[in-house]
């Protein structure tokens, strides 16, 4: 267990080995990558069954006083400096280490698992890419940033790990940058989640002010023991959220995430279902104990959620491009995990978080054998494929699986996941939030039977003529997807043996079982099977027109289809307000910060530089002079001060 | 410390097992025919290895003094031995392809290496004036033959002279200082000089005058301004692995002798402290500032170096100016710096003398389009030069900012004051050489006669005439040796950026040997 850390060390390993040697490396680095990250997976594996003998005993280990799971700390001197009391240079220390909890056990499972599918897929998909070994490097460092965000032990490399996620998700989502589609939307995702980050970093910062050390347990203990007063509490909490929201796509941060699906779609794949995006909610529920002393905070984390889950739902009804379908689903999805979050359903969240992770990389990974299949690149518009299970039939059944799991389906994982979330929240928030909640679940089943029937039933499309199955590597990873898709959920229960259900695992504050009310699982299951129901009817029966339905709605429809005009209204600000001011600091900068402020004492330098540069004559004797001199001038100080 | 001469010699082993292969590689020098010299170089790696193991097997617990107390031998010296030694290693792998396709005599060229290597070790070990001046004696010595190596290159005969008329003028300047302080004091040893020290009747013009010669014959082996004049010309004339090496070695050796005195012999002395201390401030300062401002017009690669290595020079010396606050802070910081100055130095003059190889010219213009060339030697040049500027990730952000918060805790703020200046200032010149490197294309006219007959018998040459068309002339690939030397290099340049932890331990150790008693 202490050697967990090596898990995302292997991979950073990998990226600039990859980087220099992939001309000579076998497979240009790819199987490099591969090995990195299944060597993760291994000892990933290995950490868990170390983990789940380890007791309190264990001198790393201890059951953590504030959130009550048996928590392993490894932690090693990082950089100390300054020196006790100097008013100029105080101590800074700082430590580096792993913090291994059933939470990072859960995560990192996800992470490495859906990693190594996505770079195992990816062989088959980027085949032939010019800068496939720059694909495969770029991957391996996202990997690697997001393991060692879910390991880090204090703020502080969490925010280092928090950042190279970033980078990484831009170079992949803008990877094939030639093109102006991809371009544009790896700059969107930057900036908006880099706004987020601000709001993090400025979190992270007051935390340390107050608490005076990076380190997590030490902030718990500090906001456990009342050290911060309530405004403090709230405003991390509220900062730190700032951060969650753009990583993970939160109203109003929300509009880079449909954008990004313009990278290669198992990129996509990652970064909805294992990295970036779960990133945020990950955030929240590690740093739970700061919120759950915030009910401010908390209720605020609920209302972005529902807003943010009701508002994407309904835009994924309307889309037409199978990919933004899937994105906007995401983005749905977290809304969702953080309504929960809000809720006090902390267990619930984690639980929808894996489960969602798997059932929508197999979604991804299925839209990108579709693309693969009709030969498209970039958009599949799904008023223009139907019926591909013909043509597709491995991956139509992978795919349907992956909505029918997403969609609340029962006994598939998905179900039993959205039915704690729907549960967490009718026990803890106003009646509004249920109405809602089932509201999304009612659209989520809707869209995703709408993608599912379209793309695969119903009547072949004009693009689909040519329709192929996809090689087998991409389709097994679909088929070990889809088995998990199906069964993950089942983990919940308190199967015989020792395991008590996955809320007696990973809980914050206690331990919880499955529960089950029947009243509202009954009405989840009745809303996802009218829900697809009705899809069939609209879009395979054909009973009832679709079109007939738009014109009803048109209206609404033009308001939902133009995203709410969110894209508007920032590109609006960003011309009118933002580019004006930065058009007058501009000028300021160049006019005043840059030609007399730099260049003036620039110059000034320069020809001192220039002008002393001709003391050096090159005459032996004049550099003797010189010795000599300046011995003189020594003596005599010395003599002076002496006398 | 009444010991015999004889008494625990064995603790010398490495020492005289380096002499011994000194020797050892004059003598196979003669034999070998022409053709097969590089095993010279092959062998004199294997015995620094050895040395250097036998080295540290043979560390002693605490420390022991040999000859009466003329020697010690202590963590401090076992800490700068490994460094010298690796830093020979280094030297030898940055020497082997100029060597053999430049220079004469090439078996000799490593014996004296190693002979210098050996001056460098005992100057980490003695602790009496005239122990430290024979060594200092050795390692110039050695250093002035090195330095005229380019037997006929008018530049490198110009150097050696001008260097070694400077050099025994400093070296006169210092032994009529020892005399002088002998005189005051009546006793050469460190120990001895700070007790002496402590008692004011000790102070009179004579010891002054000495102590003042002492510190002007350090400052010209450090080439602290205003006695640095010699060193551009040196190191613009010697051969570029013997550059790298002025640059590295001396100045360190210079250092570890440096923090070994004013620890032992003038800073239990507190009482006259401040004066000394102010000194040494002010030559740090104007080191810093004549450093780095003239190296702002330099033209030539290895003159630009050798500017920069002044300017570092001021740095290190900031450190020793206020090993009198906090020696424990204050020597940490000398020390990683002096590591990690010689880690990068190592890199950037890889890189240079890995296009001086091909290309067989050293000005800053000369490396225009550089990068699209060899994008590896461009890389590794530029990531030397920010870390020698200090900018973070790499190791030259950590050492500064050890030593600059060391400088600013002892009290002289305006000593940091002027490093961070100075530092800002240094960022200009080193982004002028990568603004060649990135940003201008190549001059058409690349290859010139003369790089043609410098590279008559190599081999790569011939491909390379045939490509000399513009724009951009392919370059051959520099030699594993020198590429492996950079890669290794910025592989420890970025892990002593990122995690220092373990070095700094080392180092802890080391000054902890020689911390004043005072």
């Amino acid at each position: 267990m202490p050697l967990a850390f090596l898990i995302p060390v292997f991979s950073f390993v990998a990226c600039p080995l990859i980087i220099l040697f992939q001309r000579w490396l076998p497979g240009r680095g790819a199987p490099l990558a591969i090995l990195a990250i299944g060597g993760g997976f291994v000892v990933w594996a290995l950490a868990t069954i170390g983990f789940l003998g380890a007791s309190p005993d264990n001198p790393a280990c201890d059951v953590s006083a504030i959130t009550g799971a048996l928590t392993c700390h490894f932690s090693t001197d990082w950089f100390t400096a300054g020196v006790p009391g100097n008013e100029i240079t105080d101590v800074i220390h700082l430590d580096w280490g792993i913090l291994i909890d059933p939470l990072t056990i859960v995560l990192l499972g996800l992470i490495t698992f859906v990693a190594l599918g996505v770079q195992l897929y990816s062989l088959e998909y980027m085949k032939g890419d010019p800068r496939f070994g720059w694909y495969y490097a770029w991957q391996a460092l996202f990997v690697a940033a997001m393991l060692t965000l879910a390991l880090a032990d204090n703020f502080l490399l969490l925010y280092i790990a928090w950042e190279l996620v970033g980078l990484c998700s831009y170079l992949l989502i803008g990877f094939w940058f030639e093109q102006p589609g991809p371009r544009e939307a790896a700059k969107k995702a930057f900036v908006v989640t880099r706004i987020g980050d601000v709001g993090l970093l400025v979190g992270i910062l007051l935390l340390w002010l107050n608490v005076g050390s990076f380190s997590m347990t030490d902030a718990f203990a500090a906001v456990a023991a009342g050290e911060l007063s309530n405004g403090v509490i709230t405003a991390v909490a509220i900062l730190l959220l700032l951060g969650a929201m753009g990583k993970s796509a939160q109203f109003p941060f929300h509009v880079w995430l449909p954008d990004a699906m313009e990278g290669p779609t198992p990129v996509s794949a990652l970064i909805h279902a294992a990295t970036m995006v779960i990133a945020g909610v990950y955030l929240v529920a590690r740093a739970y104990p700061i919120f759950a002393a915030s009910p401010e905070a908390l209720l605020i984390i609920a209302i972005i959620g529902i807003i943010t889950a009701l508002g994407a739902a309904t835009i994924a009804l309307v889309s037409t491009d199978l990919k933004r379908i899937l994105a906007y689903s995401t983005v749905s999805h977290l809304g969702l995990m953080m309504l929960s979050l809000g809720a006090g359903g902390w267990i619930a969240a984690v639980f929808h978080l894996m489960a969602h992770g798997f059932a929508k990389a197999l979604l991804f990974l299925g839209a990108g054998s579709v693309m693969h299949g009709v030969g498209a690149h970039g958009d599949v518009d799904i008023r223009r494929v139907g019926g591909l299970r013909r043509a597709m039939p491995l991956t139509a059944t992978a795919f349907s699986i992956g909505a029918l799991s997403l969609g609340g389906i029962p006994i598939l994982s998905g179900f039993w996941s959205k039915d704690e979330i729907l549960l967490s929240v009718s026990h803890h928030l106003p009646a509004i939030f249920i109405v809602l909640a089932f509201l999304t679940a009612f659209l989520s089943a809707l869209y995703m039977a709408r993608a599912m029937f379209v793309v695969f039933f119903g009547s072949e499309g004009e693009d689909s003529h040519h329709a192929h199955e996809s090689p087998i590597l991409m389709t097994g990873v679909l088929a070990v997807l889809a088995v998990l898709a199906v069964g993950f959920g089942w983990i919940a229960f308190n199967w015989p043996g020792a395991f008590g259900g996955f809320g007696s695992f990973v809980f914050y504050d206690h331990a919880e079982g499955f529960h089950f009310n029947p009243l509202i699982a009954g009405l989840s299951v009745l809303l996802a099977v009218a829900a697809f129901a009705l899809a069939w009817l609209v879009y395979v029966r054909r009973g009832w027109s679709h079109e007939s339905l738009r014109a009803r709605f048109a209206p609404v429809l033009r308001v939902v289809e133009n995203r709410y005009y969110v894209d508007e209204t920032y590109q609006w600000v960003i011309d009118r307000v933002v580019l004006t001011v930065s058009a007058a600091l501009a000028f300021f900068d160049r006019a005043v910060v840059n030609d007399v402020g730099i260049n003036g004492p620039g110059d000034v330098v320069r020809r001192v530089g220039v002008a002393l540069r001709l003391h050096v004559t090159g005459h032996v004797y004049s550099y003797a002079l010189v010795v000599a001199l300046g011995v003189i001038a020594l003596a005599i100080f010395w003599w002076l001060r002496s006398a | 410390m009444e010991t015999g001469l004889t008494t625990n010699l064995h603790l010398l082993t490495p020492e005289f097992a380096l002499t011994a292969l000194a020797f050892l590689v004059f003598t196979v020098d003669l034999f070998l025919p022409e053709r097969s010299k590089e095993w010279l170089a092959g062998l004199s790696v294997v015995s620094l290895v050895a040395v250097m193991v036998v080295a540290l097997v043979m560390r002693p617990a605490g420390s022991v003094e040999l000859y009466g107390g003329l020697i010690v031998v202590d963590d401090f010296g076992l800490f700068f031995k490994i460094f010298f030694l690796g830093i020979g290693v280094g030297i030898i792998a940055l020497s082997w392809e100029y060597a053999r396709d430049r220079l004469q005599h090439r078996g000799e060229f490593y014996g004296l290496l190693l002979f210098s290597i050996l001056g460098m070790n005992l100057l980490a070990m003695s602790r009496e004036l005239l122990t430290a001046y024979i060594s200092l004696e050795l390692l110039s010595f050695s250093l002035y033959v090195m330095v005229a190596y380019g037997l006929r290159e008018a530049r490198s005969n110009e150097a050696g002279i001008k260097y070694i008329i400077i050099g025994a003028l400093s070296s006169a300047i210092m032994l009529y200082g020892l005399s002088n302080i002998y005189a005051a004091l009546g006793t050469t040893y460190f120990v001895g000089i700070s007790e002496e020290l402590a008692s004011p009747a000790a102070a009179s013009p004579v010891l002054w005058i000495g102590v003042a010669l002492l510190v002007v014959g350090l400052g010209f082996k450090l080439s602290a301004v205003p006695f640095h004049m010699w060193a551009p010309d040196a190191y613009e004339g010697a051969p570029l692995p013997v550059t790298a090496y002025l640059a590295i070695g001396s100045k360190a050796a210079a250092f570890a002798l440096t923090l070994r005195l004013f620890a032992e012999a003038i800073i239990p002395a507190v009482n006259l402290w401040g004066e000394w201390q102010l000194v040494i401030a002010v030559l740090a300062a104007i080191t810093m500032l004549l450093g780095n401002l003239v190296a702002l017009a330099q033209r030539n690669l290895k003159r630009l170096m050798a500017y920069s290595s002044i300017g570092h020079v001021g740095y290190a010396l900031a450190g020793v100016a206020v090993l009198g606050s906090d020696f424990a802070l204050a020597a940490k910081g000398v020390i990683f710096y002096l590591v990690v100055y010689a880690v990068t130095n190592l890199v950037v003059f890889a890189g240079i003398t890995a296009y001086y190889n091909r290309e067989g010219k050293d000005d800053i213009a000369d490396l225009a389009g550089l990068a699209d060339r060899q994008p590896f030697t461009a890389a590794a040049i530029a990531i030397g030069l920010f870390s020698l500027a200090g900018l973070p990730i790499f190791a030259g952000f950590t050492a500064k900012f050890y030593l600059f918060a060391a400088v600013a805790d002892g009290g002289m703020l305006w000593l940091a004051g002027v490093a961070i200046f100075t530092s800002l200032v240094s960022l200009y010149y080193y982004l002028q050489v990568m603004r060649q490197m990135y940003i201008e294309s190549p001059a058409h006219d690349t290859h010139n006669a003369a790089a043609h007959q410098a590279h008559d018998e190599h081999d790569d040459i011939h491909q390379h005439a045939v490509h000399d068309e513009p724009p951009a002339p392919p370059m051959p690939r520099p030699s594993w040796l020198l590429a492996g030397t950079m890669g290794v290099g910025l592989l420890v340049v970025t892990w002593l950026g990122v995690y220092p932890r373990p070095l700094l331990g080392l180092i802890e150790m080391a000054s902890k040997a020689i911390v004043p008693l005072g």
